[in-house]
């Protein structure tokens, strides 16, 4: 567009300095280049991921092959530890859920109407579970629940854990939403003899509906896929994914790679879904 | 508050605020406190009960080694019925070990070597096995003398003053490999956020986008498990390296990537630079195109477009960016445990770790959690100071 703009730039002020077009296609040529390097480095282990699940040899790998198999999948449901580990992220996922929401909407609406000094700092004091490492939330969380009430880490603490830091997520989702509402609405309802609880069940809860949903479906996969914070707040239980860790620390095997198909595949689905629908609405 | 109550009733801003009560209390502010309180109490294990707790404490990590050492062991005897080349002494972590039972399928172990190892093995066990009954005399013995009579807990720097010089070291070393990280993540990031954020094409955008999201979304540990697949001794890179005759695997040759520096931060960079992508996107997204048609006509060089238009633009998605790839390496548990395999020298994280689950001193592992802790908000706020951008620009 700039070109046709300065060819047809009848001063030539434009052309003071400005790149010639050949130039300018060899800049592009090469950032083109560039993304497509960055988007094999990204994919490509992913893919030697995927193709040693199918391998038969019994270490994960894909330039010694052994034939193609679906066995690694079959063993999967007889694994116990794993099928109880998924039970017990399934249990934090759902807790983690009925704290978030609740936590992160009350957060939303006290910042959105809050016009006091006091603000930025209950600001701040909000977000800064998202800004701090995450096993720093695993350490003090495991330590104030045993001095304070003496339970033990677990599934209950790595709930506690996590949801400090997914229901700040939440709240900033929920604030983002409830900077576009239009307060006409509210106001007119109560000016027109509706109870605040009224309005806010009607009017203000359906608003927020869409960025609820969203909301779990974010809180449900930062738990399920959180591993530092979980790491130190599970003590001697165990999820899905910290399982998964330890496997790999112990010794490889492609039942790894087969849940990380499964991972990968659930992943993609839920990713192009999405995009098809937002593409869809837009 | 009272905008709040006009909308929402008295009732319901109860509710709300009783909420943000119990979380900043019960999640955030409390157990954070109960961190510090531990950091700064230091406990003078003074007289008989300390001695003891000495001894427990050696016992408990001679135990640890000899494990380490029968994971060794058993690694290193499957590794020879396996494919691999013998490599005793190095856990390979090409075949499946015992703890890890992968059902049936493998080889039987028939070999001399795999013999001999089965022979240590049980000797390292039987030695383990005499250690725990030791411990549990001790511990008995503990409780029995004088309890927590013996312990003198008092406020003092101790739990800092008394880090090791090689615990020093290795925070240090964490803070600068993350702070590299951070560094690399962005010079990746930058051009990727810039051809993505000012791309026309659609379909191109939104496949680029997919592109993105899924890696994003994919579990931290298998984009670490990828790379473990590639680095190891039998791996992929080395199999490249045979091809173009570089090393010669059949010979033994293969360079064990894994368990180095090098790989921890190779790996790092690729788990956490998705974190970088994201927020400069979204900032150079919001950018007005025409301003670099505009800067470009009037004859700015590609160097000054970006350092006088588009960066200063996108200056809160850089900080959020660095915020997050500094925090998450230097935080990081799963890199450094999963490539380290605990031979590489330590990420600063593990030592936290073992503060707390090996050693048992959990004041200690206080102090060192502070100590990252306070590492990592020097560094946002430092970040914050340097882009010139507030709290509110930077977590969205």
């Amino acid at each position: 567009m700039s070109v046709a703009a300065s060819k047809n730039d009848p001063v030539g002020f434009g052309h003071a300095g400005a790149q010639p077009r050949v130039e300018r296609d060899w800049a592009n040529a090469i950032l083109g280049g560039y993304v497509v390097v960055f988007f094999t480095v990204i994919f490509l282990p992913l893919l030697f991921m995927i193709a040693a699940a199918f391998n038969a040899s019994p270490t994960p790998s894909v330039t010694d092959w052994q034939g193609f198999t679906l066995r690694w999948f079959r063993e999967l449901p007889n694994d116990q530890r794993m099928i109880q580990g998924l039970w017990h992220s399934l249990t934090i996922a759902a807790g983690v859920i009925v704290i978030s929401i609740p936590l992160g909407l009350s957060g939303a609406f006290i910042l959105t109407r809050m016009r006091s000094r006091g603000s930025s700092l209950l600001y701040t004091v909000l977000v800064s579970p998202v800004l701090v490492p995450g096993i720093i939330l695993g350490v003090t969380t495991m330590i104030f629940w045993r001095d304070f009430f003496g339970v033990q880490a677990g599934l209950f603490t790595a709930m506690a854990a996590q949801s400090s830091f997914i229901a700040s997520y939440c709240m900033l989702m929920f604030m983002a939403r409830l900077q576009r509402q239009d307060r006409v609405l509210e106001e007119a309802a109560l000016d027109l003899g509706a109870s605040p609880f009224m309005v806010f069940r009607r009017i203000t809860l359906p608003f927020l509906m869409p960025t609820i949903l969203t909301a779990c479906v974010i809180a449900f996969l930062q738990s399920i896929e959180n591993y530092n914070t979980t790491f130190f707040a599970i003590g001697g239980s165990w999820t899905l994914v910290t399982e998964i860790g330890s496997r790999m620390r112990f010794g490889l095997s492609p039942m790894i790679n087969a849940i990380g198909v499964i991972f990968v595949a659930i992943t993609i689905i839920v990713a192009v879904t999405h995009t098809i629908m937002t593409r869809k609405r837009a | 508050m009272g905008d709040l109550v006009r909308s929402y009733g008295k009732g319901l801003t109860a509710i709300f605020v009783g909420f943000v009560v119990l979380w900043i209390l019960l999640m955030i502010v409390v157990p954070q406190i109960t961190m510090i309180d531990r950091a700064f109490t230091y406990q003078d294990r003074g007289g008989e009960t300390a001695m003891l707790a000495v001894e427990i404490d050696r016992a408990y990590a001679k135990r640890f080694q000899l494990e380490q050492q029968v994971q060794q062991a058993q690694n290193a005897a499957d590794a020879d019925t396996g494919l691999s080349a013998p490599s005793i002494g190095t856990p390979s972590i090409g075949a499946p070990s015992a703890t890890a039972p992968s059902a049936g399928g493998l080889p039987q172990p028939s070999a001399s070597a795999a013999a001999d190892g089965q022979d240590d093995v049980e000797a390292l066990e039987a030695e383990i096995a005499e250690l725990t009954a030791q411990i549990r005399e001790l511990e008995a013995q503990e409780d029995l003398s004088s309890g927590e009579a013996g312990m003198k807990a008092e406020y003092s720097l101790r739990n800092f003053t008394t880090m090791s010089g090689i615990h020093f070291q290795i925070f240090v070393m964490t803070l600068l490999y993350a702070f590299c990280v951070t560094i690399l993540s962005f010079l990746i990031c930058y051009p990727v956020a810039f051809v993505i954020a000012t791309t026309t094409n659609r379909n191109r955008l939104a496949l680029m986008m997919l592109g993105l999201v899924i890696p994003y979304a994919i579990n931290e540990l298998l984009r670490i498990f990828s790379w473990i697949m590639i680095l190891e001794k039998n791996g992929i890179l080395n199999s490249v390296l045979n091809f173009i005759g570089i090393v010669d695997i059949d010979a033994g040759e293969g360079i064990r990537f894994v368990a180095s520096n090098g790989a921890v931060f190779t790996v790092m960079v690729y788990a956490y630079v998705l974190f970088m992508v994201f927020p400069i996107y979204n900032t150079i997204d919001t950018l007005d195109k025409n301003q670099i048609e505009a800067a470009r006509d009037l004859g700015a060089s590609a160097w000054k477009i970006h350092t006088r238009v588009v960066i200063p633009h996108a200056k809160p998605g850089i900080a959020v960016g660095s915020i997050m790839t500094f925090m998450l390496s230097a935080g990081s548990i799963a890199v450094p445990e999963i490539v380290g395999r605990g031979l590489h020298p330590d990420w600063f994280s593990q030592l936290i770790y073992r503060r707390f689950f090996e050693a048992d001193a959990w004041n200690q592992g206080s102090a060192y959690s502070l100590a990252l802790l306070v590492a990592c908000i020097v560094f946002i706020f430092a970040t914050m100071a340097i882009f010139k951008v507030g709290i509110r620009d930077i977590a969205r």
